[in-house]
């Protein structure tokens, strides 16, 4: 008897299938990346500070955006809100090379290594002596450990600088955003994009000086492969130009 | 009797389509590969602004680690028509909340249950504190910011302390 060979299997259908499937995953998925800026609330507070600290106007880059979408920056308006990075950089860089006490823009400070040295020491020790006083607040034993930290922050940024002196902007300085509740977030978006420009204009230029590659290369690779060197370059870099941003919360 | 036999009508030969399959499924894994999941669909309109120099959310994804919420006008024309008769003209969208009662989708005193819901569904291995836990608002160019700050405000009541304003990136690199 003659053996009949294995019938095929039909498939004029898989296309069918496969067709099935496709329109499936184009229906339920999506193309674009979500974009954003990242910011961070400050803690809530419990305790009202009654003597709250002096902020002299110099330290504070102030941006402001009413109701009718008019902009304000360091109490000059402005039309164009394209110009905000600029004033931001001048706000950074004016005062970098040489400190001038007549112009109203953030003072620098150059800490030498001995310095640096001298002050995360004493910040240790200050921090053990705490740690033994008996009945001490965890809390306050916390934040002498910060200043611990911030010093071997200091300490590890001035090796990789690899110059005498670690030019810092004065602890106080910041960009700060004013709006009122009616602005736009297109203009609230604008300003935050410009900031954000700003800043990576400045890391950039320093990334480049110090390093020879650009800070988004860095950052770049740091987020695929988060190597130990990329994160003290980004860390050394964000000594130079910190991110400091207030946002007031509008009152009208 | 001719010798040349008059062609016999013969039908047109059929297209091979047995590699269709095969394009298509290409095609199919081409889009599995460059796509990402929607996380959801929100019922208000939101055109974004556009910014440069943004963060790219999209390492972070898997997006459910990241809560989305929309603000913008609805889409359905009657409850625009309604909620702008209360003076409300953008509302808020988060997403993911249950469908069966859809004025709690507008409601900016819901966030916190909607935050801490969604904090407690995570999954063990993305088991950042809360503080870290990114909240993305996706808001219409016209939006009002003073809606950002009310989110703001709520989002600090439950401790929830990283936001992210969405924008488009017009991508001059």
């Amino acid at each position: 008897m003659a053996r009949r060979g294995i019938p095929e299997i039909n498939a004029g259908s898989m296309a069918d299938i496969a067709f099935l499937l496709l329109i499936f995953f184009l229906v339920t998925t999506t193309m674009d990346k979500d974009q954003a800026y990242v910011r961070s609330i400050p803690k809530k507070v419990e305790i009202k500070n009654p003597d709250p600290v002096d902020i002299e106007n110099r330290n504070i880059c102030l941006i402001k955006a009413n109701a009718l979408n008019q902009l304000m920056v360091r109490d000059e308006i402005m039309s164009n809100p394209d110009e905000i990075s600029d004033r931001v950089i001048d706000f950074y860089t004016t005062n970098e090379k040489k400190n001038d006490a007549g112009n109203d823009f953030p003072m620098y400070s150059h800490i030498t290594k001995k310095e640096i040295e001298a002050g995360l020491i004493a910040a240790e020790k200050d921090a053990e002596d705490t740690e033994k006083v008996p009945g001490v607040m965890p809390e306050i034993v916390d934040y002498k450990w910060n200043i611990v930290n911030e010093w071997q922050a200091k300490m590890d940024a001035i090796e990789l600088y690899g110059k005498n002196s670690l030019p810092e902007i004065h602890g106080q300085a910041h960009v700060r955003i004013e709006i009122q509740k009616a602005t736009e977030y297109k203009l609230f978006a604008k300003i935050q994009s410009e900031i954000e420009e700003a800043i990576f204009e400045l890391r950039d230029g320093a990334a480049m000086d110090v390093f020879g590659e650009s800070y988004g290369t860095i950052t770049r690779r740091y987020g695929m492969d988060k190597s130990v060197e990329d994160k003290k370059k980004i860390d050394l870099l964000k000594i130079l130009y910190p991110d400091r941003f207030i946002e007031v919360a509008p009152k009208r | 009797m001719s010798k040349f036999r008059k062609e016999e009508k013969k039908a047109a030969p059929g297209v091979n389509t047995s590699s269709l399959p095969d394009i298509v499924f290409m095609l199919l894994f081409f889009f599995m590969v460059a796509t990402t999941s929607k996380e959801s669909d929100p019922s208000v309109k939101v055109s974004q602004p556009e910014g440069v120099r943004t963060t790219d959310m999209t390492p972070y994804k898997q997006r459910s680690e990241i809560d989305f919420m929309y603000v913008g006008k609805p889409l359905n024309p009657a409850r625009a028509a309604k909620y702008a008769e209360m003076g409300m003209e953008y509302l808020l969208f988060m997403d993911n909340v249950a469908q069966s009662t859809p004025d709690e989708l507008y409601n900016v005193t819901a966030i916190r249950r909607w935050k801490l819901d969604k904090f407690d569904a995570k999954p063990e291995r993305m088991s950042e504190p809360i503080e870290s836990v990114i909240t993305c608002i996706k808001a219409d160019e016209g939006a009002p910011s003073g809606i950002i700050f009310d989110i703001r405000k709520e989002l600090q009541e439950i401790n929830a302390l990283t936001v992210a304003y969405a924008v488009r990136d017009n991508g001059n690199i």
